[in-house]
């Protein structure tokens, strides 16, 4: 299991090292002089200068490289153009939020997506599926700033169960995680139904019936427990997909994130932070790819004895 | 667990249909089986209508203005209200549904065709052409999607052109593993190595022998995408880097239409509701096409 980890880390650094990579190069990839941009119009050359200055620009590419590497090394993700404060400051200021939301998102979507899975993977071809998959189909096509002003207009305008924007109390979390989750849970919706479907096929579900067991017994103590191995798998993949789709869910809420930090950062052509944040987001997701990776060998027998 | 009593007299009848189908009439048979994706496929054809004709049919141009009637509800005139500037919101969003749909699909038609064209190259010649490429795509898979258009928009700059090419650019690699891993198992296949043999040159056998083998997987892809793609070009117009006023794009309409949400709800909630039937016809369409092309799907 160990050697297993250590190989898919391994494997993982040449990935990260062109992301790295890529993200650097990222800033030098503006048309123009990226100095004169992030300057303004109306600067002098002298504040041209400065900036180019600031931002070590002025140096070959491949010493900025090594300062880049230098400083992501040391959690030195350079100063924000628009706060003049560390990036990784900022950074470390929202991230928390972003990860209560996605957290919220991902646990409302699973245990829900889970359970009309499963309804609908037991009664396949009835109602209660077409019901089911209708529904999750509907969640996945739907878009989730529409979503979440129909939310807002429902129940913080009419209804004023919730507020509106902001975040800091659980109250703040409830329509942002319902609006960023309703597509995920489709997606677990979907997926277990067709792994329930496939696992009520096998050759011990059939024992388990023809020993006498109750339907109930075997759907949960049989076909639910192993169809939920690649459950599992997909569950941790759309957890790094939530972490990048809460951007959009953030801006209809105003809700002080990584995602509303991405879109201001790119409104105010702050390079320096939105390299810092695709970057975040990136490891984020590749760290969660790794974990699924890790956890679906440690869920699955056949991969650990192999 | 209760099974049909068969009829032998039926499955005789079957076996003679079974006899005379060819494989494109199964997949037509199975599809029409389905009948939300028919309803689909009948909406995707009368967008499509809409988009060709949607600017001579509309009963109102997509900027005239009419400052005696802003922010009105639906009515007679007006059928679904009109917006801040009194433009009448039933023709916005019915010419815009040629730039939403056109945007959508010539997107992932880009990043069909490019990965595709790279899936079959890695595939087929294996080896330093097939780690370059793999490495590419697992570079763009290390990013959500939504972060890498925002990312290529952010470098190329606001505009519908930049948001195609950046959500052409998060679809490619998708379609590259999928036209691979079928290129990996079909380029040692009887019928492909009959062609080598008799001389047919790599470009012959990539296209004409291992391509089609792929195509139901493309298809399906292809469909599901375009959903996706259509959803992504919206959030990018709603949060300001897609399309610009006043094009009637349909996310640009919703993302006007929240600065009146209080007071004129319908500028949001019919644009929403065009997108989402879109999507969702396409994703229907995509389930739909998927179980008639799967071999593996039983019937029933």
């Amino acid at each position: 299991m160990l050697k297993y980890t250590l190989k898919r880390m391994i494997g993982m650094i040449p990935t990260l090292i062109i992301v790295v990579t890529f993200v650097f190069f990222f800033i030098r990839l503006i048309p123009g002089d990226p100095a004169r941009m992030i300057a303004g119009e109306q600067a002098t050359l002298e504040d041209v200068e400065a900036v180019r200055e600031n931002l070590g620009l002025n140096k070959p590419i491949y010493v900025q490289y090594f300062i880049y590497l230098n400083g992501l090394l040391h959690g030195d993700l350079g100063t924000s153009l628009r706060t003049k404060r560390p990036v990784a400051q900022e950074i470390a200021s929202r991230y928390v939020n972003t990860m209560q939301l996605t957290l919220a998102s991902l646990a409302w979507a699973t245990v829900v997506g889970v359970l009309m899975g499963v309804w609908s993977g037991k009664h396949r071809g009835k109602w209660q599926d077409y019901t089911g998959m209708t529904v999750a189909v509907s969640g996945i096509s739907v878009p989730n700033f529409w979503l979440g002003f129909l939310l807002i207009m429902l129940f913080a305008v009419k209804l004023r169960w919730m507020p509106t924007t902001g975040a800091g109390s659980w109250r703040n979390l409830v329509l942002p995680a319902i609006t960023l989750g309703t597509s995920i849970a489709a997606i677990i919706a979907r997926f277990t139904r067709s792994s329930i479907i496939e696992t009520l096929k096998e050759d011990y579900v059939r024992t388990a019936r023809a020993k006498g067991l109750k339907e109930r017994a075997v759907l949960w103590g049989h076909a639910f427990r192993n169809s939920m191995i690649s459950v599992v798998t997909v569950v941790g993949l759309q957890f790094g997909f939530l972490l990048g789709g809460s951007v959009v869910t953030e801006q209809v809420f105003a809700f002080p994130g990584l995602g509303s930090l991405l879109i201001e950062s790119v409104n105010y052509r702050d390079y320096p932070a939105i390299q810092s944040l695709i970057l975040i987001f990136s490891l984020q997701f590749l760290v969660i790819n790794l974990l699924v990776d890790i956890l679906y060998a440690v869920l699955n027998p056949e991969i650990k004895l192999s | 667990m209760s099974q049909k009593e068969m009829n032998p007299k039926d499955t005789k009848e079957s076996m003679q249909n079974e006899e005379i189908r060819t494989p494109v009439s199964e997949v037509i048979r199975k599809f029409v089986r389905q009948k939300n994706a028919v309803i689909a496929l009948a909406f995707v054809l009368l967008l499509v209508v809409f988009a060709i004709i949607g600017e001579s049919v509309a009963p109102y141009g997509i900027n005239e203005y009419d400052y005696s009637c802003i922010l009105q509800g639906p009515s007679a005139a007006h059928w679904l209200g009109t917006d801040e500037f009194g433009r009448d919101l039933f023709s916005r969003i019915l010419i815009g549904t040629r730039i939403s749909l056109s945007v959508g699909l010539s997107a992932v038609t880009v990043g069909m065709i490019c990965g595709t064209i790279l899936g079959l190259l890695g595939g087929y010649y294996r080896g330093m052409v097939d780690a370059v490429i793999m490495r590419i795509c697992d570079t763009l898979f290390a990013f959500p999607g939504i972060i890498l258009a925002i990312a290529i928009v952010a470098i190329l700059g606001s505009g519908l052109g930049n948001v195609v090419i950046a959500v052409a650019v998060f679809s490619t690699p998708t379609f590259a593993r999928l036209v691979r891993s079928r290129t990996l198992a079909l380029k040692n296949a009887v019928f492909v190595q009959a062609a080598r043999n008799l001389g047919a040159s790599d470009a012959r056998i990539l296209f004409y022998h291992i391509l089609p083998g792929a195509l139901p997987e493309i298809i399906v892809q292809y469909t599901m995408s375009i959903g996706s793609s259509i959803l992504t070009a919206s959030s990018l117009s709603f949060l300001g880097m897609g399309a610009q006023p006043p094009t009637p794009e349909w996310g640009l309409l919703l993302s006007n239409g929240r600065n009146y949400m209080m007071t004129a709800f319908h500028t949001t909630l019919f644009p929403g509701i065009a997108i989402f039937l879109t999507v969702l016809s396409f994703n229907l369409l995509g389930d739909g096409l998927r179980d008639a092309l799967d071999p593996k799907l039983t019937e029933g």
